[in-house]
Protein backbone atom coordinates (compact mmCIF):
# COMPACT_ATOMS: atom_id res chain seq x y z
CA UNK A 1 0.00 0.00 0.00
CA UNK A 2 1.30 3.48 -0.87
CA UNK A 3 2.14 5.63 2.13
CA UNK A 4 0.66 9.17 2.18
CA UNK A 5 4.16 10.63 2.23
CA UNK A 6 5.14 8.61 -0.86
CA UNK A 7 2.02 9.84 -2.61
CA UNK A 8 2.89 13.38 -1.66
CA UNK A 9 6.45 12.94 -2.99
CA UNK A 10 5.06 11.61 -6.28
CA UNK A 11 2.65 14.55 -6.52
CA UNK A 12 5.51 16.91 -5.80
CA UNK A 13 7.63 15.38 -8.57
CA UNK A 14 4.70 15.58 -11.00
CA UNK A 15 4.04 19.23 -10.04
CA UNK A 16 7.67 20.18 -10.66
CA UNK A 17 7.70 18.33 -13.99
CA UNK A 18 4.53 20.13 -15.12
CA UNK A 19 5.93 23.49 -13.97
CA UNK A 20 9.00 22.84 -16.13
CA UNK A 21 6.83 21.84 -19.11
CA UNK A 22 4.85 25.07 -18.79
CA UNK A 23 8.04 27.07 -18.39
CA UNK A 24 9.46 25.50 -21.58
CA UNK A 25 6.20 26.21 -23.43
CA UNK A 26 6.28 29.85 -22.36
CA UNK A 27 9.88 30.12 -23.56
CA UNK A 28 9.24 28.38 -26.88
CA UNK A 29 6.17 30.49 -27.66
CA UNK A 30 7.78 33.68 -26.35
CA UNK A 31 4.83 34.19 -24.00
CA UNK A 32 7.11 35.68 -21.38
CA UNK A 33 7.04 38.93 -23.33
CA UNK A 34 3.24 39.02 -23.47
CA UNK A 35 2.70 37.89 -19.87
CA UNK A 36 5.90 38.84 -17.99
CA UNK A 37 4.27 38.83 -14.55
CA UNK A 38 2.80 35.36 -15.05
CA UNK A 39 6.16 34.17 -16.36
CA UNK A 40 7.83 35.61 -13.24
CA UNK A 41 5.19 33.87 -11.09
CA UNK A 42 5.96 30.58 -12.80
CA UNK A 43 9.67 31.12 -12.23
CA UNK A 44 9.03 31.91 -8.55
CA UNK A 45 7.03 28.68 -8.18
CA UNK A 46 9.85 26.64 -9.70
CA UNK A 47 12.41 28.37 -7.48
CA UNK A 48 10.20 27.72 -4.47
CA UNK A 49 10.05 24.01 -5.31
CA UNK A 50 13.84 23.90 -5.61
CA UNK A 51 14.32 25.83 -2.36
CA UNK A 52 11.96 23.59 -0.39
CA UNK A 53 13.61 20.48 -1.89
CA UNK A 54 17.02 21.83 -0.86
CA UNK A 55 15.69 22.57 2.65
CA UNK A 56 14.58 18.96 3.08
CA UNK A 57 18.02 17.76 2.07
CA UNK A 58 19.88 20.10 4.40
CA UNK A 59 20.40 18.53 7.81
CA UNK A 60 20.69 20.35 11.13
CA UNK A 61 18.71 23.43 10.11
CA UNK A 62 16.83 25.18 12.89
CA UNK A 63 13.05 24.80 12.72
CA UNK A 64 12.59 28.56 12.80
CA UNK A 65 14.94 28.99 9.82
CA UNK A 66 12.99 26.39 7.84
CA UNK A 67 9.71 28.06 8.80
CA UNK A 68 10.98 31.50 7.80
CA UNK A 69 12.35 30.31 4.45
CA UNK A 70 9.24 28.25 3.65
CA UNK A 71 6.79 31.07 4.44
CA UNK A 72 9.09 33.69 2.94
CA UNK A 73 9.09 31.90 -0.41
CA UNK A 74 5.32 31.38 -0.10
CA UNK A 75 4.93 35.12 0.43
CA UNK A 76 6.91 35.81 -2.74
CA UNK A 77 4.80 33.31 -4.70
CA UNK A 78 1.53 34.86 -3.48
CA UNK A 79 2.82 38.34 -4.37
CA UNK A 80 3.84 37.18 -7.84
CA UNK A 81 0.44 35.54 -8.33
CA UNK A 82 -1.26 38.81 -7.38
CA UNK A 83 0.85 40.64 -9.97
CA UNK A 84 0.02 37.96 -12.56
CA UNK A 85 -3.69 38.55 -11.89
CA UNK A 86 -3.30 42.32 -12.27
CA UNK A 87 -1.50 41.68 -15.55
CA UNK A 88 -4.22 39.28 -16.72
CA UNK A 89 -6.98 41.82 -15.98
CA UNK A 90 -5.00 44.49 -17.77
CA UNK A 91 -4.34 42.31 -20.80
CA UNK A 92 -8.06 41.52 -21.18
CA UNK A 93 -9.44 45.04 -20.68
CA UNK A 94 -6.66 47.55 -21.44
CA UNK A 95 -7.68 48.03 -25.10
CA UNK A 96 -10.98 49.51 -23.91
CA UNK A 97 -9.76 52.58 -22.08
CA UNK A 98 -13.06 53.67 -20.56
CA UNK A 99 -14.07 50.18 -19.51
CA UNK A 100 -10.62 49.51 -18.07
CA UNK A 101 -10.73 52.70 -15.99
CA UNK A 102 -14.11 51.64 -14.56
CA UNK A 103 -13.04 48.02 -14.06
CA UNK A 104 -9.86 49.03 -12.20
CA UNK A 105 -11.88 50.85 -9.55
CA UNK A 106 -14.37 48.02 -9.29
CA UNK A 107 -11.72 45.30 -9.05
CA UNK A 108 -9.76 47.14 -6.36
CA UNK A 109 -13.02 47.62 -4.45
CA UNK A 110 -13.87 43.92 -4.75
CA UNK A 111 -10.38 42.87 -3.60
CA UNK A 112 -10.45 45.15 -0.55
CA UNK A 113 -14.01 44.16 0.39
CA UNK A 114 -13.31 40.42 0.12
CA UNK A 115 -10.07 40.70 2.07
CA UNK A 116 -11.89 42.66 4.78
CA UNK A 117 -14.68 40.04 4.79
CA UNK A 118 -12.17 37.25 5.33
CA UNK A 119 -10.33 39.08 8.10
CA UNK A 120 -13.61 40.01 9.78
CA UNK A 121 -14.65 36.36 9.81
CA UNK A 122 -11.24 35.42 11.21
CA UNK A 123 -11.76 37.72 14.20
CA UNK A 124 -10.45 36.17 17.38
CA UNK A 125 -8.03 33.84 15.57
CA UNK A 126 -5.03 36.16 15.69
CA UNK A 127 -2.61 33.26 16.15
CA UNK A 128 -3.55 32.29 12.59
CA UNK A 129 -3.12 35.81 11.24
CA UNK A 130 -0.61 34.96 8.49
CA UNK A 131 -2.56 31.93 7.28
CA UNK A 132 -5.88 33.81 7.45
CA UNK A 133 -4.28 36.75 5.63
CA UNK A 134 -3.10 34.46 2.84
CA UNK A 135 -6.54 32.88 2.66
CA UNK A 136 -8.06 36.36 2.40
CA UNK A 137 -5.68 37.22 -0.42
CA UNK A 138 -6.52 33.98 -2.24
CA UNK A 139 -10.24 34.67 -1.87
CA UNK A 140 -9.74 38.24 -3.09
CA UNK A 141 -7.78 36.99 -6.11
CA UNK A 142 -10.52 34.50 -7.02
CA UNK A 143 -13.18 37.21 -6.61
CA UNK A 144 -11.21 39.66 -8.76
CA UNK A 145 -10.83 37.11 -11.58
CA UNK A 146 -14.53 36.22 -11.51
CA UNK A 147 -15.52 39.91 -11.46
CA UNK A 148 -13.24 40.61 -14.41
CA UNK A 149 -14.72 37.71 -16.39
CA UNK A 150 -18.29 38.81 -15.56
CA UNK A 151 -17.35 42.34 -16.61
CA UNK A 152 -15.85 41.08 -19.87
CA UNK A 153 -18.94 38.99 -20.52
CA UNK A 154 -21.30 41.91 -19.86
CA UNK A 155 -19.42 44.21 -22.25
CA UNK A 156 -18.82 41.40 -24.79
CA UNK A 157 -15.08 41.85 -24.47
CA UNK A 158 -13.24 39.04 -26.21
CA UNK A 159 -11.17 36.87 -23.86
CA UNK A 160 -8.75 34.66 -25.79
CA UNK A 161 -8.07 31.01 -25.05
CA UNK A 162 -4.85 31.61 -23.12
CA UNK A 163 -6.39 34.40 -21.03
CA UNK A 164 -9.29 32.10 -20.18
CA UNK A 165 -6.92 29.30 -19.25
CA UNK A 166 -4.86 31.60 -17.04
CA UNK A 167 -8.02 32.94 -15.38
CA UNK A 168 -9.51 29.49 -14.80
CA UNK A 169 -6.28 28.05 -13.42
CA UNK A 170 -5.62 30.97 -11.08
CA UNK A 171 -9.22 31.19 -9.88
CA UNK A 172 -9.70 27.46 -9.31
CA UNK A 173 -6.45 27.20 -7.41
CA UNK A 174 -7.34 30.16 -5.17
CA UNK A 175 -10.90 28.95 -4.57
CA UNK A 176 -9.67 25.47 -3.75
CA UNK A 177 -7.06 26.88 -1.40
CA UNK A 178 -9.81 28.72 0.51
CA UNK A 179 -12.04 25.63 0.69
CA UNK A 180 -9.16 23.39 1.67
CA UNK A 181 -7.86 25.76 4.31
CA UNK A 182 -11.28 26.60 5.76
CA UNK A 183 -12.36 22.96 6.01
CA UNK A 184 -9.10 21.79 7.55
CA UNK A 185 -8.42 24.97 9.54
CA UNK A 186 -9.38 23.41 12.87
CA UNK A 187 -7.81 20.04 12.24
CA UNK A 188 -4.80 21.11 10.22
CA UNK A 189 -2.28 19.45 12.56
CA UNK A 190 -4.03 16.12 12.28
CA UNK A 191 -4.42 16.16 8.51
CA UNK A 192 -1.36 18.18 7.50
CA UNK A 193 -0.22 15.63 4.91
CA UNK A 194 -3.68 15.34 3.35
CA UNK A 195 -3.98 19.14 3.26
CA UNK A 196 -0.66 19.47 1.42
CA UNK A 197 -1.59 16.70 -0.98
CA UNK A 198 -4.99 18.23 -1.85
CA UNK A 199 -3.34 21.62 -2.34
CA UNK A 200 -0.87 20.06 -4.74
CA UNK A 201 -3.66 18.27 -6.58
CA UNK A 202 -5.43 21.61 -7.18
CA UNK A 203 -2.19 23.12 -8.41
CA UNK A 204 -1.59 20.18 -10.78
CA UNK A 205 -5.07 20.78 -12.26
CA UNK A 206 -4.24 24.49 -12.72
CA UNK A 207 -0.92 23.63 -14.36
CA UNK A 208 -2.66 21.31 -16.82
CA UNK A 209 -5.17 24.05 -17.70
CA UNK A 210 -2.32 26.55 -18.26
CA UNK A 211 -0.30 24.07 -20.35
CA UNK A 212 -3.34 23.49 -22.53
CA UNK A 213 -3.90 27.25 -22.92
CA UNK A 214 -0.25 27.97 -23.73
CA UNK A 215 -0.19 25.08 -26.18
CA UNK A 216 -3.19 26.41 -28.10
CA UNK A 217 -2.13 30.04 -28.00
CA UNK A 218 -2.11 31.87 -31.32
CA UNK A 219 -1.19 35.55 -31.70
CA UNK A 220 -4.05 35.98 -34.18
CA UNK A 221 -6.42 35.54 -31.24
CA UNK A 222 -5.84 39.13 -30.17
CA UNK A 223 -9.09 41.05 -30.75
CA UNK A 224 -9.17 44.14 -32.96
CA UNK A 225 -9.33 47.49 -31.16
CA UNK A 226 -12.76 49.10 -31.63
CA UNK A 227 -12.96 52.60 -33.14
CA UNK A 228 -12.98 55.33 -30.52
CA UNK A 229 -15.72 57.89 -29.94
CA UNK A 230 -15.24 61.12 -28.00
CA UNK A 231 -16.33 61.07 -24.35
CA UNK A 232 -18.86 63.86 -25.02
CA UNK A 233 -20.67 61.68 -27.55
CA UNK A 234 -20.62 58.74 -25.16
CA UNK A 235 -22.01 60.97 -22.42
CA UNK A 236 -24.79 62.25 -24.62
CA UNK A 237 -25.82 58.92 -26.10
CA UNK A 238 -25.33 57.02 -22.86
CA UNK A 239 -27.66 59.27 -20.88
CA UNK A 240 -30.27 59.14 -23.64
CA UNK A 241 -30.07 55.36 -23.81
CA UNK A 242 -30.40 55.25 -20.04
CA UNK A 243 -33.47 57.46 -20.12
CA UNK A 244 -35.02 55.08 -22.64
CA UNK A 245 -34.15 52.09 -20.52
CA UNK A 246 -35.70 53.78 -17.51
CA UNK A 247 -38.87 54.45 -19.49
CA UNK A 248 -39.07 50.87 -20.69
CA UNK A 249 -38.53 49.66 -17.18
CA UNK A 250 -41.25 51.99 -15.88
CA UNK A 251 -43.46 50.70 -18.63
CA UNK A 252 -43.01 47.15 -17.46
CA UNK A 253 -43.33 47.95 -13.77
CA UNK A 254 -46.59 49.81 -14.42
CA UNK A 255 -47.79 46.79 -16.38
CA UNK A 256 -46.97 44.71 -13.30
CA UNK A 257 -48.68 47.11 -10.89
CA UNK A 258 -51.80 47.27 -13.00
CA UNK A 259 -51.94 43.48 -12.88
CA UNK A 260 -51.64 43.50 -9.11
CA UNK A 261 -54.20 46.27 -8.61
CA UNK A 262 -56.80 44.54 -10.73
CA UNK A 263 -56.43 41.20 -8.90
CA UNK B 1 -16.72 23.41 11.28
CA UNK B 2 -17.38 26.96 12.51
CA UNK B 3 -19.91 29.32 10.91
CA UNK B 4 -17.22 31.69 9.51
CA UNK B 5 -15.47 28.75 7.87
CA UNK B 6 -18.78 27.56 6.36
CA UNK B 7 -19.44 31.08 5.03
CA UNK B 8 -15.99 31.23 3.44
CA UNK B 9 -16.40 27.83 1.84
CA UNK B 10 -19.82 28.84 0.48
CA UNK B 11 -18.35 32.06 -0.89
CA UNK B 12 -15.54 30.14 -2.60
CA UNK B 13 -18.07 27.69 -4.09
CA UNK B 14 -20.19 30.62 -5.28
CA UNK B 15 -17.11 32.03 -7.00
CA UNK B 16 -16.50 28.70 -8.75
CA UNK B 17 -20.14 28.68 -9.90
CA UNK B 18 -19.89 32.25 -11.17
CA UNK B 19 -16.64 31.39 -12.92
CA UNK B 20 -18.39 28.59 -14.80
CA UNK B 21 -21.28 30.93 -15.67
CA UNK B 22 -18.97 33.73 -16.83
CA UNK B 23 -17.10 31.36 -19.14
CA UNK B 24 -20.21 30.34 -21.08
CA UNK B 25 -20.35 31.79 -24.59
CA UNK B 26 -22.46 35.00 -24.76
CA UNK B 27 -26.09 34.54 -25.91
CA UNK B 28 -25.40 36.52 -29.08
CA UNK B 29 -22.17 37.98 -30.44
CA UNK B 30 -21.35 41.69 -30.21
CA UNK B 31 -22.77 43.82 -33.00
CA UNK B 32 -20.50 45.96 -35.15
CA UNK B 33 -20.79 49.71 -34.48
CA UNK B 34 -22.54 50.44 -37.81
CA UNK B 35 -25.40 48.15 -36.80
CA UNK B 36 -25.67 50.03 -33.54
CA UNK B 37 -26.11 53.39 -35.22
CA UNK B 38 -28.71 51.89 -37.55
CA UNK B 39 -30.48 50.26 -34.64
CA UNK B 40 -30.69 53.55 -32.77
CA UNK B 41 -32.51 55.17 -35.65
CA UNK B 42 -35.06 52.38 -36.04
CA UNK B 43 -38.58 52.83 -34.74
CA UNK B 44 -39.50 50.86 -31.65
CA UNK B 45 -42.18 48.25 -31.01
CA UNK B 46 -43.02 49.75 -27.65
CA UNK B 47 -44.35 52.89 -29.36
CA UNK B 48 -47.21 50.74 -30.64
CA UNK B 49 -48.21 49.62 -27.18
CA UNK B 50 -51.27 51.90 -26.83
CA UNK B 51 -52.77 50.36 -30.00
CA UNK B 52 -52.04 46.83 -28.79
CA UNK B 53 -53.60 47.56 -25.42
CA UNK B 54 -56.59 49.20 -27.06
CA UNK B 55 -57.30 45.86 -28.69
CA UNK B 56 -57.15 44.15 -25.31
CA UNK B 57 -59.93 46.07 -23.56
CA UNK B 58 -61.75 43.89 -21.00
CA UNK B 59 -65.24 45.04 -22.04
CA UNK B 60 -65.02 42.80 -25.09
CA UNK B 61 -64.78 39.62 -23.06
CA UNK B 62 -67.35 40.76 -20.50
CA UNK B 63 -69.84 41.34 -23.31
CA UNK B 64 -69.29 37.78 -24.55
CA UNK B 65 -69.86 36.40 -21.09
CA UNK B 66 -73.16 38.26 -20.80
CA UNK B 67 -74.34 36.84 -24.14
CA UNK B 68 -73.43 33.31 -23.05
CA UNK B 69 -70.56 32.78 -25.49
CA UNK B 70 -68.12 31.53 -22.88
CA UNK B 71 -66.13 29.33 -25.31
CA UNK B 72 -65.53 32.28 -27.60
CA UNK B 73 -64.58 34.40 -24.61
CA UNK B 74 -61.99 31.79 -23.59
CA UNK B 75 -60.56 31.67 -27.12
CA UNK B 76 -60.30 35.45 -27.17
CA UNK B 77 -58.61 35.50 -23.81
CA UNK B 78 -56.07 32.95 -25.01
CA UNK B 79 -55.38 35.07 -28.06
CA UNK B 80 -54.97 38.14 -25.88
CA UNK B 81 -52.59 36.28 -23.63
CA UNK B 82 -50.53 35.40 -26.66
CA UNK B 83 -50.58 39.05 -27.76
CA UNK B 84 -49.50 40.19 -24.31
CA UNK B 85 -46.68 37.62 -24.28
CA UNK B 86 -45.63 38.72 -27.75
CA UNK B 87 -45.61 42.32 -26.59
CA UNK B 88 -43.46 41.36 -23.60
CA UNK B 89 -41.03 39.63 -25.95
CA UNK B 90 -40.78 42.77 -28.06
CA UNK B 91 -40.32 44.96 -25.02
CA UNK B 92 -37.54 42.72 -23.79
CA UNK B 93 -35.96 42.65 -27.25
CA UNK B 94 -35.99 46.45 -27.33
CA UNK B 95 -34.53 46.64 -23.85
CA UNK B 96 -31.75 44.19 -24.74
CA UNK B 97 -31.01 46.08 -27.93
CA UNK B 98 -30.59 49.31 -25.93
CA UNK B 99 -28.34 47.50 -23.47
CA UNK B 100 -26.29 46.15 -26.37
CA UNK B 101 -25.98 49.68 -27.75
CA UNK B 102 -24.91 51.05 -24.39
CA UNK B 103 -22.26 48.31 -24.11
CA UNK B 104 -20.86 49.13 -27.52
CA UNK B 105 -20.79 52.83 -26.63
CA UNK B 106 -18.98 52.10 -23.38
CA UNK B 107 -16.45 49.88 -25.16
CA UNK B 108 -15.80 52.61 -27.76
CA UNK B 109 -15.53 55.49 -25.32
CA UNK B 110 -12.24 56.46 -23.64
CA UNK B 111 -14.24 57.63 -20.61
CA UNK B 112 -17.07 55.70 -19.01
CA UNK B 113 -19.40 57.19 -16.42
CA UNK B 114 -19.53 54.67 -13.59
CA UNK B 115 -22.87 55.86 -12.23
CA UNK B 116 -24.60 55.46 -15.59
CA UNK B 117 -23.17 51.98 -16.04
CA UNK B 118 -24.27 50.99 -12.52
CA UNK B 119 -27.71 52.45 -13.23
CA UNK B 120 -27.91 50.25 -16.33
CA UNK B 121 -26.84 47.13 -14.42
CA UNK B 122 -29.55 47.82 -11.84
CA UNK B 123 -32.13 48.49 -14.55
CA UNK B 124 -31.26 45.34 -16.45
CA UNK B 125 -31.64 43.22 -13.30
CA UNK B 126 -34.97 44.86 -12.38
CA UNK B 127 -36.26 44.56 -15.92
CA UNK B 128 -35.25 40.91 -16.30
CA UNK B 129 -36.89 40.01 -12.97
CA UNK B 130 -40.13 41.90 -13.74
CA UNK B 131 -40.29 40.48 -17.23
CA UNK B 132 -39.83 36.90 -16.02
CA UNK B 133 -42.48 37.43 -13.32
CA UNK B 134 -45.01 38.91 -15.75
CA UNK B 135 -44.39 36.21 -18.33
CA UNK B 136 -44.92 33.57 -15.68
CA UNK B 137 -48.20 35.17 -14.60
CA UNK B 138 -49.44 35.45 -18.16
CA UNK B 139 -48.56 31.84 -18.96
CA UNK B 140 -50.44 30.66 -15.90
CA UNK B 141 -53.44 32.63 -17.07
CA UNK B 142 -53.50 34.85 -14.00
CA UNK B 143 -53.85 38.02 -15.99
CA UNK B 144 -57.09 39.92 -15.61
CA UNK B 145 -57.94 42.27 -18.43
CA UNK B 146 -59.52 45.01 -16.33
CA UNK B 147 -56.24 46.82 -15.89
CA UNK B 148 -55.50 47.24 -19.54
CA UNK B 149 -57.50 50.44 -19.95
CA UNK B 150 -55.49 52.18 -17.30
CA UNK B 151 -52.31 50.74 -18.74
CA UNK B 152 -53.26 51.94 -22.19
CA UNK B 153 -53.51 55.53 -20.94
CA UNK B 154 -50.21 55.30 -19.15
CA UNK B 155 -48.57 53.66 -22.15
CA UNK B 156 -49.58 56.53 -24.39
CA UNK B 157 -47.68 58.97 -22.13
CA UNK B 158 -44.65 56.74 -21.97
CA UNK B 159 -44.66 56.18 -25.72
CA UNK B 160 -44.56 59.95 -26.21
CA UNK B 161 -41.56 60.23 -23.90
CA UNK B 162 -39.88 57.31 -25.64
CA UNK B 163 -40.40 58.96 -29.02
CA UNK B 164 -38.80 62.15 -27.75
CA UNK B 165 -35.83 60.19 -26.41
CA UNK B 166 -35.54 58.30 -29.72
CA UNK B 167 -35.47 61.54 -31.68
CA UNK B 168 -32.72 62.95 -29.46
CA UNK B 169 -30.66 59.76 -29.85
CA UNK B 170 -31.24 59.70 -33.60
CA UNK B 171 -29.98 63.29 -33.94
CA UNK B 172 -26.78 62.44 -32.13
CA UNK B 173 -26.24 59.13 -33.92
CA UNK B 174 -26.81 60.57 -37.40
CA UNK B 175 -23.97 62.97 -36.70
CA UNK B 176 -21.79 60.19 -35.29
CA UNK B 177 -22.44 57.74 -38.14
CA UNK B 178 -21.71 60.46 -40.73
CA UNK B 179 -18.31 60.94 -39.17
CA UNK B 180 -17.62 57.24 -38.84
CA UNK B 181 -18.40 56.79 -42.56
CA UNK B 182 -15.18 58.68 -43.33
CA UNK B 183 -13.19 55.91 -41.75
CA UNK B 184 -13.18 54.23 -38.40
CA UNK B 185 -11.17 57.00 -36.82
CA UNK B 186 -12.17 59.16 -33.90
CA UNK B 187 -15.62 60.70 -34.20
CA UNK B 188 -16.02 64.36 -33.43
CA UNK B 189 -19.04 65.89 -31.81
CA UNK B 190 -20.29 68.98 -33.54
Amino acid sequence: MIEPLQLQAAAWALTTALELVLFALFLRRKLGRTYPAFFAYLLSVILQSLTVAALYRTPNLAKLTIWLIAWGTQGVVVLMRSLAIVELNRSVLRRYIGIWALARRLLVGVAVAVLAYDLALSKGNWQWLILNGIRGLELAMAAVIVTMLLFARYYRVQVNHLQRALAVGLCLYSAFYVINYSVLERIVQQYGVLWNFLGMFAFIASLLVWINGANQYAEAEEAAVPPAIPPELYGKLSSEVNSRLILLNRHLIQFLHVEHRSQ
Amino acid sequence: MSLPAILLVLFALLLVGLLAWALRPPPHPARPDVDVFDALRQSRHSSRLPHILQALLPQDTEYLRETGQVALMRTLRQQRRRIALGYLDQLQEEFEMLLEISRVLAVMSPEVVGMEEIERWKLSVTFAASCAFLRWRLRLGLQPFAGFTLLSNMAADIARELDAATIRIAEATVRASKHSAFGNENIDVQ
